[in-house]
């Protein structure tokens, strides 16, 4: 067994994802999106001791303010769906608030920018 | 006295005596003579047997070895194919994180971790190869490893945990060997039962325990199961049964091999069966550290600073994989990215009002003709520049 042909398994990861989820399903898009900002609950203080190294990993990195769910997962270099399963699984146990993301600004009508664009054309060009 | 002699009638009984005589002599060696020879027979029968015995065993041995043999190289294929496919469905679940695709390759991960451990265990049962780590790993990862591979593992629990780590010869075969034990664990009792495992320090090392709300092992099943996880096991393949019961054969050569210890001879609270994985000191280490990211971070350096930009964050905090921290943002720009107009050059003031004047003009016409968006840029404008707070 541990002869010369024994086998490294150093590429492969130990825990597997499905493993770090609990197996648990993946959230709505409409209940944790990409750019759901997402923080820890204040009234959190004692951490319990259930939480997985990587549950509590993620608490530590939402402890400071509020960031994207797109950006925790980006800290946490898993993949981001197994990042929204952990989060929607601590928003539901209440360590963490969610806030939906801001609402995307509209952007100015480019026709009236054009027509403004014409009239000062045809004014002074 | 001589009137016997001259008695032909004892003459008679002497001859009589003597043909006797001569004739039970030669009774006792024809006897003596058959006994001998039903002696050597008889040897020579013991002899045979015993050849016939040694033949037989070696004929099995021989068997045995050449199916092992046979069982290792393809079990050492289904390992290596076995692992190939982990690496590509860790690929892929990086690769599509996004989509709801990952649902399904974590399945099919899973179902290719369950796979990998079949494929392990009837190697280990032919003295085979169990892939090992390179680096220590926490007893804490070494169990979720383990629950990783058997079938409902969502139906494990992990309660407690403590701060060692195991040496990274023994992360493989500890995570199989109590993989197995859970896949008998979760096998054997109801579906809707939790199994319990607690990981407790104890004086010789580490504890774990595993304890299912099954029925329990009656005496006959705990004397087969003490048989197994013993040194007097079943050594052969030909002797799991039919049909094979692995889990217990593996734990019992892995237990030998690498040093630990394992018993199924106690009950569960829960009045199933209560498993207890010792290991010794001489496998545990202190815990690991949490591994460095893989991929090095390539910082993208500061772009020099611009005329009108944004200005230049200063050293900005980072975090400890080297990702940067955000900071505070400015509001986001609401017409999409034009070129900065430079500045203009001193005008005079009546030039001045008569842009503003055509300005205005346009504004009013360009308003005018689609009147509904008239306040938008200020709608716009207000909306963009809350909800950016970030410390």
């Amino acid at each position: 067994m541990n002869g010369p042909d024994d086998f490294e398994l150093d590429a492969t990861e130990l825990v597997r994802p499905y493993v770090i989820t609990k197996g648990r399903r993946l959230p709505d898009d409409d209940q944790l999106s990409l750019i759901t900002l997402v923080t820890a609950a204040p009234e959190q203080v004692q951490r319990p001791l259930r939480l997985s190294p990587e549950e509590q990993r993620l608490l530590d990195l939402c402890s400071a303010g509020y960031l994207s769910v797109a950006e925790i997962a980006g800290h946490t270099r898993l993949p981001l769906g197994v990042v929204r399963i952990m989060l929607a699984g601590l928003t539901e146990a209440g360590y963490l608030i969610t806030r939906p993301p801001v609402a995307r600004a509209r952007l100015a009508d480019k026709e009236l920018l054009e027509e403004v664009l014409s009239g000062l054309r045809a004014k002074f060009g | 006295m001589t009137e016997y002699i001259e008695n032909p009638a004892l003459w008679a009984l002497v001859v009589l005596l003597l043909i006797v005589i001569a004739v039970v002599v030669r009774q006792r060696k024809a006897a003596m003579a058959l006994r001998q020879e039903i002696a050597g027979l008889r040897e020579y029968y013991s002899d045979l047997e015993h050849h016939y015995v040694q033949s037989v065993a070696a004929a099995q041995e021989q068997a045995e070895e050449a199916t092992k043999t046979v069982l290792k190289s393809a079990m050492r294929t289904l390992q290596g194919l076995a692992a190939e496919q982990q690496l590509i469905l860790s690929r892929l679940q990086t690769k599509h994180g996004e989509s709801v695709i990952l649902q399904d390759l974590l399945e099919i991960d899973h179902t290719n971790s369950q796979f990998g451990r079949r494929a392990q265990s009837i190697a280990v049962l032919c003295d085979g190869w169990l892939g090992r780590h390179r680096d220590n790993a926490s007893v804490y990862d070494v169990v979720r490893s383990a629950q990783g591979r058997v079938r409902h593992f969502r139906r494990v629990e992990i309660l407690s945990q403590v701060d060692f780590g195991i040496s990274s010869r023994a992360v493989e075969p500890v995570a199989l060997a109590l993989a197995e034990l859970l896949d008998n664990a979760t096998s054997y009792s109801s579906p809707d039962t939790v199994v319990e495992i607690n990981i407790r320090a104890v004086p010789k090392g580490v504890a774990i325990v595993v304890d299912d709300a099954g029925v329990g092992m009656n005496d006959e099943e705990r004397a087969r199961a003490e048989r197994l996880l013993s040194s007097d096991r079943v050594k052969s393949v030909a002797g799991l049964g039919n049909p094979p019961q692995f889990g217990l054969a593996v734990i019992g050569v892995l237990s030998e091999r690498f040093g630990f210890e394992v018993s199924v001879d106690s009950s569960s609270p829960y009045g199933g069966v209560r498993a207890v994985v010792l290991l010794p000191h001489e496998l545990l280490t202190s815990m690991p550290e949490k591994k460095a990211p893989a991929p090095p971070m390539t910082r993208s350096s500061v772009p020099p600073p611009q005329p009108n930009g944004p200005e230049p964050v200063p050293a900005s905090p980072t975090t400890t994989d080297g990702l940067p921290l955000r900071r505070r943002k400015r509001p986001m720009a609401i017409v999409p990215g034009s070129a900065p107009t430079p500045i203009a050059s001193a005008r005079s003031g009546a030039e001045t009002a008569a842009i503003m004047g055509a300005f205005q003009r346009g504004t009013r016409s360009g308003r005018a003709a689609r009147g509904d968006d008239g306040d938008q840029t200020i709608s716009t404008r207000g909306s963009s520049s809350e909800g950016h707070e970030f410390s």
